[in-house]
């Protein structure tokens, strides 16, 4: 995960104490409000919330005075895109925001990350892959799912995915608490990771809110989250192609359905072939479907 | 994507998510009528008269909604109403999150109406003589949805609005599991065939995986038709689309 010498030294100089943290489960709810039938969201009828209801965010100051924000609106740049998520990483107690997208590499997935107010030093340290273990973890809600925390505690234990020095560090780096939130943009998948110096100092209900404003405030900044999900290189026929040869069909098959010669089928395919720099039709087919491309 | 398990999770401490609250579908038999429940419950909570769920088809489909439930459950009859045929509107699906409001033709929108909410965007009516909102929802491996109020005296707030949604995007991946799951194919498929079709998915041929599991290339082919046959498959290539699509491998 991380480059064991950087962990190892800056684990030496971080701390003395040779036992070692790891993180533990998921705080502890009350199993009571998640079985309620009706209200399974602790922040369904819960009045907590630190904001203005309404248009006090730093995007909606941005849409001007019209109740008809309509998809022409234009996006916020990427400075008001900071703002929003500074106001966010306030409004619920956490003293760190990271934006993060998973790009899927050959072997393992990459964290990309889009925005952040961690320390150079801590995502330098920490290290993508972990970054990434930490955005997918088992911990990780989805929306209209309950937020649990990764309390990076002093719990030994060697069979986690996050290794001991790995959590040490995360500690020291004043990250003791993180709350990993899956967003939904479109089809677009993202993370964003709110951590605390404190355990316990994050507000749950506020947490939830803020999952869905940020999908809502991404969702209206395309421009600034394009290029973390895989793009999509392909054209239009070469989607086609590949769609019906994910379905099963022969290129004799995909001509006559697409109505054009087998040997432009196969042409198609090899474009995709090449522009996912795979190694066959199998692996184009697998890496379209992976980005959610067909 | 499949998680990586979480070992050393303490039984009793719940990892709350719906996928757990809720039973898995078959063995506890979690039915579309619990998800039907859901949905009257959150249509109350808003003062909507009838509430539909459609899908948003993968990109290569027509670019049309389809009806998965509605209030007249267990037949379809609100969803006809639905305008499915607006691309515009799948496209905003698939491309954002942002709740979609609109309101009776000729109707001024008043206080209580949802365009005086952040984040909500207009659009022209979805139904008929209705006001209403529409809350696009996404679930595991790329599939979308639309969950549509419909109701003269719809009313939220803004907290309301991000409770809804979240109870939407809960719904809706309970509901996508429902319709994908299918615990009797993931238990057919042995270790090893899944070994196999996850490197066919990387680019690896017969041969390289051959060597990769020091298996001979026959075992090898073996597997992947006997996977392919599994997941009712004509190719070794439709195997893996079909074994990524239902999640059997990453």
């Amino acid at each position: 995960m991380v480059s064991r010498s950087l962990t190892e030294s800056s684990g030496r100089a971080l701390s003395a104490s040779r036992a070692f943290p790891a993180f533990c489960v998921p705080k502890n709810f009350a199993r009571s409000s998640v079985n309620s039938m009706r209200f399974p969201l602790p922040w369904a009828s819960c009045l907590r919330w630190t904001m203005d209801c309404g248009s006090k965010t730093p995007m909606n100051n941005l849409a001007s005075d019209t109740k008809n924000r309509g998809p022409e609106h234009p996006p916020a740049s990427r400075g008001e895109l900071t703002g929003f998520l500074m106001n966010m990483t306030a409004n619920t107690g956490a003293d760190s925001y990271m934006l993060v997208a998973i790009v899927h590499g050959e072997a393992r997935n990459q964290a990309r990350i889009v925005a952040s107010n961690w320390q150079f030093d801590a995502i330098e340290l920490i290290g993508r892959q972990l970054i990434a273990t930490l955005a997918q973890g088992p911990w990780t809600a989805s929306p209209g799912t309950l937020p649990a925390a990764l309390t990076v505690s002093s719990a030994p234990d060697t069979d986690a995915l996050i290794n001991g020095e790995e959590a040490r560090l995360l500690h020291v780096l004043g990250h003791a608490e993180v709350y990993s939130l899956a967003l939904n943009v479109g089809r677009q998948r993202l993370f964003i990771l709110f951590s605390s110096a404190q355990a316990g100092s994050i507000d749950l209900s506020t947490l939830a809110r803020a999952q869905i404003e940020c999908c809502y405030a991404l969702s209206r900044t395309p421009h600034l989250i394009a290029g973390t999900a895989t793009e999509d290189p392909l054209s239009d026929r070469e989607r086609e192609c590949l769609f019906w040869v994910s379905e099963g069909k022969t290129t004799d098959e995909v001509a006559v359905i697409l109505g054009v010669s087998s040997n432009t089928v196969n042409s198609y395919i090899t474009h995709a072939i090449q522009k996912f720099s795979a190694s066959n039709r199998a692996m184009a087919i697998a890496t379209a479907i992976r980005s959610g491309i067909i | 994507m499949t998680r990586p398990a979480l070992k050393d999770v303490d039984p009793g401490q719940p990892r709350a998510t719906f996928g757990q609250v809720w039973p898995q579908g078959g063995s506890h038999g979690l039915t579309l009528a619990d998800a039907v429940r859901r949905c009257r419950w959150m249509a109350l909570d808003i003062n909507a008269d009838a509430f539909a769920l459609l899908l948003a088809p993968p990109a290569q489909e027509r670019a049309r909604l389809v009806p998965c439930l509605d209030s007249d459950h267990p037949g379809i009859g609100f969803s006809k109403t639905i305008d499915a045929d607006t691309e515009h509107v799948v496209q905003h699906v698939r491309s954002s999150t942002e709740p979609l409001w609109w309101s009776k033709a000729g109707d001024c929108a008043s206080d209580t109406a949802p365009g005086s909410l952040s984040w909500v965007t207009r659009i022209s009516p979805l139904v008929e003589d209705k006001a209403g909102i529409a809350f696009p929802v996404h679930a595991e491996r790329n599939q979308c949805g639309l969950m549509v109020f419909a109701g003269d005296g719809i009313s939220l707030s803004q907290d309301m609005l991000y409770d809804i949604h979240g109870r939407c995007f809960s719904l809706f991946a309970a509901v996508s599991r429902i319709r994908s799951d299918n615990p009797g194919l993931k238990r057919a498929m042995t270790r090893r065939e899944l070994e196999c079709l996850k490197l066919t998915a990387n680019g690896y041929t017969s041969e390289e995986i051959a060597r990769l599991l020091r298996l001979s290339v026959h075992t090898t082919n073996q597997y992947l038709t006997q996977s392919a046959q599994k997941l009712n498959a004509v190719s070794r290539t439709q195997a893996v689309a079909k074994a990524l699509r239902l999640g059997l491998i990453e």
